[in-house]
């Protein structure tokens, strides 16, 4: 059973969004953490 | 191997990237760890770390050399399911998630994940752990060791052990500097460059080969990547996921963090940083189904992923995959470094050869063994003896016999001493055989089936009664309790 293109493209797109919008969360925790006073 | 074929950049473009990068982390390492003079400063950050450095520690830690090299290298051999097993490798993070928090509460002033063992079953089942956990860290270690010089050899042509050692030497500087601080601190930056640098080259490589070109040229060529039925992919996926969560339920990389996050954090940190994890093992492989579309002859497999993004996207490109994968090799080195070092600071140091060593005393060993630990993974990696997938599939059958002993000893007060030993042992040795006979991708699914059926059986024909307030009341840190044995 052979992955369409589809598939492929799916699979891969969706990742990618999904990565790009890691490094936005991480920077919204820190400013979260740093405002609080909880980085450490 | 021939530096003229493979290497994309200049040897001196090369040595300014690296040292730009090496003094950044040192200087950021020391300015993180400025404040870590004592021990629990320098083993656990001072057990304060917040959520967002706590997601972002475990990210990185868990976005190894391995990752970013070894998840093309597995698309290459393993097609689409290669980089699905690969990110199911987020299923660790996220089951370690509810674990963070027992630890945390159950073992409030614990330091390393050998205390847990010790303290759980006993001298015996705590040696054989040790040997395991000290095992697959140092495979590890000269996994991402090997993998530094053979990054730099591909990217710039300098020599694999110039490159190797640079690298060692710069995670040992700044970890020695300052501790888990500087570790969790320099994370942080690792992991958001990482993520910024893979989806950039995701996105281009969508752009300059499509996925219509790709998937054509996979098919004529190499039908057998695109297949979903593909057995030893198949294989390869579950045992993947048993191996990530061997690796992660054992290794003290994982419980030193555990224990360095404040209240709370454990499993708000392990589940975000799962789930955020998934997708990178695809982003970083998928470039390798371009191979057969690009026509790349790639002289070894564990360099396919520089030399395709290379390929793809010229200099900057190649500049670009240098930082980003020096940056996830020193975000996993130095991780690495720190808890092996603890490990054998509190388990071998003090609980071996040292038991009344007071805490200053410790602090001292504690970086003089970051520095021998530093120097034994170099001489280990001096001569390149294993690609990354084979070394890290070998300890595979190791770490995924500790999975049920860990587990059940964390949540099943009837788990049995002799019960951890023997799963650890005879799921090692049955993995190991597997390893052999049938091949790397069954090795950890062998070795966690056997372990497991032998805790079960122990644990309902010779039950323990473990009091948990025994971990408590005995676990508080090293140097400040009144002795090492059970």
């Amino acid at each position: 059973m052979i992955a369409s293109i589809g598939f492929l493209e799916v699979l891969v797109t969706g990742a990618t969004i999904v990565a790009t919008a890691s490094p936005i969360v991480l920077l919204g925790l820190w400013v979260r953490d740093a405002l609080r006073g909880d980085l450490w | 191997m021939d530096e003229v074929r493979t290497a994309i950049l200049d040897p001196m473009i090369g040595w300014i990237v690296l040292a730009a990068f090496s003094v950044l982390w040192i200087l950021l390492g020391w300015w993180f760890g400025r404040d870590s003079e004592d021990l629990e400063g320098f083993m656990l950050a001072g057990r304060r770390v917040g959520l967002a450095l706590g997601v972002a520690t475990a990210m990185a830690t868990w976005v190894t050399s391995n990752t970013t090299m070894a998840a093309p290298q597995l698309a290459l051999q393993l097609g689409l399911w290669g980089m699905i097993g690969y990110s199911l490798g987020a299923v660790g993070l996220i089951l370690f998630a509810p674990l963070a928090r027992r630890i945390r509460s159950l073992m409030p002033g614990g330091f390393t994940s050998g205390d847990f063992v010790r303290l759980r079953y006993g001298t015996t089942a705590w040696r054989v752990f040790l040997g395991i956990s000290l095992f697959y860290a140092l495979g590890w270690l000269i996994s991402m060791g090997t993998a530094g010089g053979v990054l730099i050899h591909a990217l710039t042509g300098i020599d694999y052990r110039l490159g190797m050692t640079v690298i060692l030497a710069i995670c040992v500087a700044y970890t020695l500097l300052g501790g888990l601080r500087a570790v969790i601190g320099t994370d942080f930056l690792q992991t958001v460059i990482i993520l910024v640098g893979v989806v950039v080259l995701a996105w281009l490589a969508i752009r300059r080969v499509g996925f219509e070109p790709m998937h054509a040229a996979v098919l004529a060529e190499r039908p057998a990547l695109l297949d979903l039925l593909f057995p030893a992919a198949i294989m390869f996926l579950f045992n993947n996921l048993l191996f990530g969560i061997g690796e992660i339920f054992h290794s003290n990389v994982w419980w030193s963090r555990a224990f360095a996050f404040r209240e709370g954090v454990g499993l708000p940190a392990y589940l975000i940083a799962g789930l955020l994890w998934i997708p990178i093992p695809v982003v970083a492989g998928f470039v390798a189904l371009g191979v057969p579309a690009l026509a790349l002859n790639v002289p070894s497999a564990d360099m396919v992923g520089p030399m395709v993004a290379a390929e793809l996207l010229g200099q900057s490109g190649a500049v670009l995959v240098f930082v980003v994968v020096f940056a996830a090799l020193a975000s996993s080195l130095d991780s690495l470094l720190a808890a092996t070092s603890d490990l054998v600071l509190t388990d071998l140091y003090r609980g071996h050869l040292r038991p009344d060593a007071t805490a200053a005393e410790l602090a001292r060993a504690a970086r003089w063994i970051v520095l021998g630990l530093g120097l034994l993974t170099w001489l280990l990696c001096l001569p390149r003896v294993a690609t990354l997938a084979a070394l890290l599939h070998f300890t595979g059958a190791f770490v995924a016999s500790t999975i049920w002993p860990i587990a059940a000893g964390l949540y099943w007060r009837n788990a049995s001493s002799q019960g951890a030993v023997l799963g650890m042992l005879l799921g090692t040795a049955s993995g190991l055989l597997a390893y052999h006979v049938i091949g790397f991708y069954v090795a950890a699914l062998v070795s966690a089936a056997v372990s497991m059926a032998v805790v079960l059986i122990a644990t309902r024909i010779a039950p323990d009664r473990f009091e948990w307030h025994e971990l408590a009341t005995s676990s508080v840190a090293a140097g400040r309790s009144e002795g090492g044995s059970t």
